[in-house]
């Protein structure tokens, strides 16, 4: 309901004042009847007046008056306008991480900044936007990037389902879409949701989103893929984290071959999210020298939260088909593309809530990987072999200072392998 | 040539496509409204008298002690839920922020204080809209007092959705200890 109060009541009582005045001169010259008649004219207009004057000020008294539906006015507890235009959003990591055996590979951090808008066009229709700097700073010198994590559009069609067009997040794992440094354990991502799937992993498409009241969230979609080309076989690193060498990040990305998505999760019980996903897309993407190079990913995970315990579990596998061919032209070089990659970790933490908000949580994480854990043949002496299994172990400790900063400390073990143990230290925030 | 059609997924993809899009054309945003969450909550009132409470500086104190950090609100509303003249319970509707937009939600509480299932009236975002589960929304009900609606140890977290449940579990934490000071004696209850 619009009231609105008169501005100028007394200006009102002027004019009426002012028309009994002129009337009273008006008398002396008229005939008795034409006053008598002018007369219950003006008193009608001073009732039609005083009536008017007395709607104009009880309505004043019903704006002045407290809105009848709000419960809590401005006692102690701010209301934001109920039409969020521009939500501002952001978060941060900031780390230092010193390996056991080598102080010179010693190195602090400002490994993540991002700052995220969404925007609401109308009730159905926001842009989600997340822009991310790495490592501090970005030129040409410096290891910093500056890079669109998120943006697209999403539209909703009604309270179940949505669709998103551009460039979003993958609905893969537990880490892809929760990232943030205050929703995983320990300093650095885990190595499986890092070397295997490619966190933060985004593509450029469509998506279709959907819940039910039972609990089952799936999502399907269009999108780009990887793109073999990118392969770098002379850089062993390649080898670290496979699909994160060849992804594209709708950076002009060659888009000759789409891949397809589709992800399933359950949450009707409190507590519980247990889900699947599977990924697919030719990486040949046309390009001469490539052909039905197939990517195709997938992952199972489950979480667990009883009390205060958190336990997670995920296993993912990754399979780029026919490597042969690319990798004859290839040999000689460090690093040759693997067949197939998997991985798998289970993690346990304890969040203990302290006074004020505060939780510390003590967690480990054990974890198993091979980012070439099979490579196609391509004739004796020129087949590299696979991998060896890394085995790692983390245990540490997330501190939650106050809602959405956490302070962090952990050991990672590298069991039977040569690379250093390492002592991470790090903050983190989201808002 | 394109080799996307040859995706194994696709025909999946082109079934949901098939199904769920005219179905979504067809399907306005259907919410549950005000009055339809009230009735949900309260079959057996015939009205239901909207309230106006004003808290004294002291009110205020502690239920902001007892309820917590909270996300942002927006308007809290609230109504007695009354059958002929008495007050049977009341009903409470709030927006909070979930991960960056409101969600829209009733709680009711009994003359008894007890919380019944909560009811979500709008989410607007894609991610986080777990939190309409049932199975999740029932956890509130039969509780009576705000601490007993700590996080994860009373109220079970949803992964994925982690702040949307947060921050309706501190909103409703917020309604009940305002009821508790405030409207406790006039809903008759102990």
């Amino acid at each position: 309901m619009t009231i609105t109060a008169p501005k100028h009541p007394k200006r009102l009582a002027a004019c009426a004042a002012l028309a009994l005045t002129s009337a009273t001169v008006a008398a002396h010259a008229a005939p008795q009847e034409e006053l008598e008649a002018r007369l219950d004219a003006l008193a009608a207009q001073v009732v039609e007046l005083r009536a008017q004057l007395a709607d104009l000020q009880a309505d004043r008294a019903r704006t002045a008056a407290p809105p009848q539906s709000a419960v809590v006015s401005n006692a102690g507890f701010e209301a934001v306008e109920a039409e969020v235009k521009v939500a501002w959003s952001g978060y941060g990591e900031l780390n230092y991480s010193r390996p056991e055996d080598d102080g010179s590979a010693t190195t602090a951090d400002l490994a993540r900044f991002v700052l995220g808008a969404a925007y609401r066009f109308d009730d159905s229709t926001r842009l989600v936007s997340e822009l991310e700097i790495e490592h501090a700073v970005s030129s040409a010198e410096d290891p910093g990037e500056v890079e669109i994590e998120q943006a697209y559009i999403e539209r909703r069609f009604n309270d179940r389902l949505f669709g998103s067009i551009g460039l979003f997040l993958m609905p893969v794992g537990l880490l892809n879409e929760n990232h943030e440094p205050t929703r995983y354990y320990g300093v650095f991502r885990n190595l499986v949701e890092t070397a295997i799937i490619p966190t933060t992993w985004r593509e450029g498409g469509f998506e279709l989103q959907g819940n039910t009241d039972g609990g089952v969230r799936w999502n399907v979609g269009v999108s780009t893929g990887f793109n073999l080309s990118k392969w770098d076989a002379t850089s062993a690193e390649s080898l670290e984290e496979p699909l994160g060498s060849i992804h594209q990040e709708l950076a002009l990305a060659s888009a000759g071959d789409l891949a397809t998505f589709a992800a399933v999760n359950y949450t009707g019980i409190p507590g519980l999210r247990v889900g699947a996903a599977v990924f697919t897309g030719d990486a040949g993407q046309e390009q001469p020298g490539f052909e039905d190079n197939r990517v195709t990913l997938w992952e199972g995970h489950a979480r667990w939260n009883p009390g205060n315990w958190d336990l997670s579990a995920l296993y993912s596998r990754v399979r780029i088909a026919n490597t042969g061919p690319v990798n004859l032209t290839l040999v000689g070089h460090p690093a040759l593309i693997p067949e197939e990659s998997f991985g798998w970790y289970v993690e346990a933490a304890y969040r203990l809530p302290l006074h004020d908000q505060k939780t510390i949580a003590p967690f480990a994480r054990y974890e198993v990987l091979n980012t070439a854990s099979r490579v196609a043949s391509i004739g004796a002496g020129l087949t590299p072999d696979p991998l060896d299994e890394t085995e790692a172990l983390t245990a540490g400790i997330n501190f939650e200072i106050a809602r959405g900063v956490v302070l962090k400390f952990d050991y990672l073990q590298f069991l039977h392998d040569d690379r250093s143990d390492r002592f991470d230290l790090g903050v983190g925030y989201q808002f | 040539m394109s080799r996307f059609d040859s995706s194994p997924l696709w025909p999946a993809i082109s079934i949901v496509a098939t199904v769920v899009a005219p179905t979504s054309v067809a399907v306005a945003a259907t919410y549950l409204t005000v009055e339809q969450a009230q009735k949900a909550l309260f079959p057996a009132a015939d009205s239901f008298a909207v309230i106006h409470v004003t808290l004294t500086a002291e009110q205020t104190r502690t239920i902001v002690d007892a309820s917590g950090p909270q996300a942002p609100h927006g308007e809290l509303r609230g109504w007695a839920a009354k059958r002929g003249d008495t007050i049977i319970g009341h009903v409470f509707v709030d927006d909070v922020v979930g991960r960056e937009d409101f969600i829209t939600y009733a709680v009711g509480i009994g003359a008894d204080g007890k919380l019944l299932p909560v009811e979500i009236l709008a989410y607007r975002e894609s991610h986080g809209g777990e939190i309409r589960d049932k199975r999740w929304l029932s956890q509130f009900a039969g509780r009576s007092d705000p601490a007993q609606l700590r996080m994860r140890a009373d109220i079970k977290n949803i992964a994925g959705a982690t702040l949307s449940s947060e921050h309706v579990t501190a909103g409703v934490r917020r309604i009940l200890a305002l009821w508790t000071t405030t409207l406790r004696p006039l809903a008759g209850g102990n």
